[in-house]
């Protein structure tokens, strides 16, 4: 029962706050437009921090998608490095107001080399204000660094319960001058996060990008549907996988307290003679029962949160994940409370049983 | 006062005994013999409302024990009656002390019970954490007259409670027995073919099975 009940939680957690978080990181974005490759990479790479992008895009281009009359905004991001896993986003100051972020102390860039770190990039790395860190390159800390040219903090921002919080952010320049480009021609960028004037632009704007430029434009909602849809089976089958883990167990604890009282129907007859009434053996037995139930399943509810936690803490997956509403609790207790009335039905079986013997024919056999 | 009336006892169609009468005032003490297969165990099932008899009434003081409810017929035995079995009836996996916690548990009494006096008084003041496995026939025999009058009962049956003894422990036993029936000041309904017995107690009242007292 604790191992059915373990991955279930597992399972409620780990759906809940996927789809809490893919929602909370899409801050109204209408499309992203990057190299040509997988759309879900491209949206997973630059809108939720996960994946690694499609390519780079050159900024030449870009700018002309920034200025086309159906874009009502254009945030260029740009990829590549990362301090103690936390990656390091070359962008402009409008991803801030994207975000709706404010900073906890310090302030924005105003130069190149200087950043902007979020609430738990400075828990975790201990970076504050005017303090200096190096990138690495790659979006995973290799060791390889930029050790020439060390970035400086500049601001810290408050915690928003999004991907910003695991962000580090730059101007542009910081990242162009890093890898030494200086030819405005050949400046490149990850991708371009935009917002629509009209809704409508949904249907022809991706076209023409995908069919007029070596550009891709994908939409987020689209894309992370699409994902979930595809997870959501994935769900579904772990779930299937604990519910019949559960039902071994209420059979386990049956054919456990059949036997039980099978081995004890002469101490429970004797109990009997003693004054024990049919009623008090019935709720005697049920109370093994239940107590074997109601135990299993808490410490399967509470192993669940523990993985979760787990895997929230160890992974840089986890990382980009965040546990934010409680509406999980809703759906473990429903299971806590189902699984506990199954279990009661179960127990009922060996009630009836010992309710049902008859003391003298049991004393007389043993 | 119990009363029993008319008590017939039928086996797969078999009349196994028919028209007990009997009525035992309170603190007397009554003794049924018979030879071996007559029914006596089973007419003391019936006594302690363990088997319904296929007709007849069995009354304890103004309480017709068969026409309570099943719950309260275990309940009622547990308050009133003290009973020691033929096959003594003990929880083996459990200590001496245990078996006498069981039975005060059972009975839902709030005064404690003094287990070390009447452990005392039974021999088996030093054996009170031993398991009953381990006792020997003489010592399960004492712990279960023990047992039968740990709630201070009205009504104590004994069915067979020297028969497998040797006289030195025939002898314990019944003034044993008839001792804590008389601090009990419990009427005493003993059942055995054992002939040692009339020598040991003097009865007030004797069956014969098939008689009429």
């Amino acid at each position: 029962m604790i191992v059915g009940i373990t991955i279930i939680t597992v399972s409620i957690l780990v759906n809940q706050v996927t789809k809490e978080t893919f929602s909370k990181n899409n801050p109204g974005l209408d499309a992203v437009v990057g190299a040509k490759g997988s759309p879900l990479q491209l949206i997973l790479s630059s809108i939720h921090h996960i994946d690694i992008p499609t390519g780079n895009i050159s900024y030449q281009n870009a700018r002309k998608i920034i200025k086309h009359p159906a874009i009502k905004s254009a945030i260029p991001i740009s990829l590549g490095d990362n301090f103690q896993n936390f990656r390091i986003v070359g962008t402009n100051k409008s991803f801030l107001k994207l975000y709706k972020a404010n900073l906890i102390s310090g302030t924005t860039w105003s130069q190149p080399m200087q950043a902007v770190i979020g609430y738990n990039v400075s828990k975790v790395t201990k970076l504050k204000i005017n303090k200096f860190f190096v990138g690495s390159h790659g979006l995973i800390d290799t060791g390889d660094v930029h050790a020439e040219q060390p970035y400086k903090v500049v601001g810290v921002l408050k915690k928003t319960g999004t991907i910003l919080d695991n962000l580090i952010l730059t101007s542009l320049d910081s990242v162009w001058n890093l890898h030494s480009v200086t030819n405005k021609d050949k400046l490149e960028i990850t991708s371009l996060l935009l917002k629509y004037k009209n809704k409508t632009s949904s249907f022809s704007f991706p076209r023409l990008i995908n069919k007029g430029t070596n550009m891709q434009a994908a939409s987020p909602s689209f894309e992370i549907s699409k994902l979930l849809k595809l997870t959501g089976n994935a769900h579904r089958i772990v779930d299937y996988l604990s519910v019949l883990i559960i039902i071994l167990s209420f059979l386990g604890i049956l054919f456990t307290l059949l036997n039980n009282i099978n081995e004890r129907k002469y101490d429970l007859a004797v109990l009997r003679t003693l004054g024990f009434s049919r009623w008090k053996l019935f709720s005697i037995i049920l109370s093994e029962g239940m107590i074997i139930s109601i135990l299993g399943s808490t410490i399967g509810l509470i192993f669940g949160y523990i993985v979760y936690e787990s895997m929230y803490y160890f992974s840089i997956v986890g990382r980009s994940l965040e546990l934010g509403q409680l509406n999980f609790l809703y759906d473990l207790f429903l299971i806590w409370i189902i699984v506990n009335i199954i279990a009661f039905i179960t127990c009922l079986i060996p009630c009836i049983k010992v309710y049902k013997q008859n003391i003298r024919s049991t004393l007389l056999n043993s | 006062m119990l009363r029993c009336e008319n008590i017939e006892f039928n086996v797969d169609g078999q009349n196994l005994f028919s028209n007990i009468n009997l009525n035992l005032k309170p603190q007397k003490d009554l003794l049924i013999t018979g030879p071996s297969g007559v029914g006596k165990t089973t007419l003391l099932s019936i006594l302690c409302g363990i088997q319904k008899p296929t007709t007849g009434k069995i009354t304890y003081n103004s309480i017709d024990l068969y026409n309570l409810p099943e719950n309260k017929i275990d309940e009622f035995r547990g308050k009133n009656l003290g009973v020691v079995f033929q096959n003594f009836n003990l929880i083996n996996t459990f200590t001496v002390k245990q078996n006498l916690e069981i039975a005060v548990s059972a009975i839902d009494t709030k005064t404690s019970i003094p287990f070390f006096n009447l452990l005392d008084r039974v021999g088996l003041a030093n054996k009170s954490h031993i398991k009953v496995a381990n006792l020997s026939i003489g010592e399960k025999q004492r712990l279960a007259v023990a047992r039968a009058f740990v709630g201070d009962p009205k009504w104590v049956f004994c069915d067979e409670a020297t028969s497998s003894l040797d006289d030195k422990n025939a002898k314990i036993i019944a003034n044993l027995i008839k001792d804590e029936s008389l601090r009990c000041k419990a009427s005493l309904v003993l059942i055995t073919h054992d002939s040692r017995i009339k020598s040991l107690i003097n009865f007030s009242n004797i069956l014969k099975l098939g008689d009429e007292l």
